[in-house]
């Protein structure tokens, strides 16, 4: 082994070859994913044939109405997060929309997962993001809660 | 094996621009991947948590852009053929397909709720709404 001399100068280069892996192998899976990765949420709506649904006593269902005289939300929002102003009717006791979150962990969060249901009765004249996040708000502290679109009319 | 010279021959390849030109493969990609979707240019839903909703080859993707118009992957479609196409498109080998609607942010919510009902009427149960994170694209329109 040659310790310093005149001749073995000292090697100043980065060892450039690990980068390279890990870009190219970076580069790789972009390239498999850029058609992939969906966002958004499952939702549905009651089959007609299912309309007429057995009451249960102890567990009424929860329906979360919005409508435009207390939630005006008739434009897209503007920016992020909440539309303001907004009062929602859940379980039928209107609280404002920043409670939602809470309430409905409250009333669902309790129940087996199979039968966290929310219902969501809201005015078809309603922007479509602005409900799209009150959803997304309602769901964000109950896991495997399922979304049901009913109508208003 | 040192060669006795110090005018030695330089043996490693340079490696430098092609890691440059990978660097920028990767950014244009980065850059690209949230707007490669098939359909027309829709502005998606800002919301603040949406959830995985898989692989688009393995979806029926419905479009519904500014002015209603529906479309289904990327071919627009009349409203009358929309159940038809829709079964077309699931064709007879994959019935559970999952379809997912991309709707655009400005529509107001009966227009979506118009097109799941034609979604669930023409046999699909259930559907995804497309949404994404705000700041995870900035499609300049």
């Amino acid at each position: 082994m040659h310790v310093q001399r005149e001749g073995s100068h000292l090697h100043s280069e980065i060892n450039i070859t690990p980068l390279v892996d890990v870009v190219l192998v970076l580069l790789i899976i972009f390239m498999v994913v850029v058609p992939i990765m969906l966002k958004g949420y499952d939702v549905s709506i009651p089959r007609s044939s299912a309309e007429v649904v057995p009451a249960q006593a102890e567990e009424p269902q929860v329906i979360l109405g919005i409508v435009p005289a207390s939630c005006h939300i008739l434009g897209q929002p503007a920016g992020e997060g909440l539309p303001e102003d907004c009062r929602v009717t859940l379980a039928e006791h209107e609280i404002p929309v920043a409670d939602l979150a809470a309430r409905v962990s409250e009333i669902l969060g309790g129940r087996p997962a199979e039968r966290r249901v929310l219902f969501i009765a809201a005015d078809d004249r309603l922007n479509y993001e602005g409900v799209l996040r009150i959803v997304d708000f309602a769901k964000s502290r109950v896991d495997d809660l399922k979304i049901e679109f009913i109508t208003t009319d | 094996m040192r060669p006795v010279k110090p005018g030695r021959i330089q043996s490693a390849i340079n490696v430098t621009p092609l890691v440059d030109v990978v660097l920028v493969l990767l950014i244009i990609f980065m850059v690209m991947a949230p707007q490669m979707h098939k359909g027309p240019d829709v502005d998606l839903p800002d919301t603040a948590k949406p959830r995985e909703q898989g692989d688009e080859r393995n979806r029926i993707l419905v479009s519904i852009d500014e002015a209603g118009g529906l479309w289904i992957d990327d071919q627009p479609v009349a409203p009358e053929s929309f159940g038809d196409r829709l079964r077309a498109a699931a064709g007879a080998e994959q019935p559970d397909i999952k379809v997912v609607i991309r709707g655009d942010a400005r529509l107001r919510l009966g227009m979506v709720r118009q097109a799941m009902r034609a979604i669930e009427e023409a046999g699909f149960h259930g559907v995804g709404l497309i949404a994404k994170q705000p700041g995870a694209e900035a499609k300049g329109d």
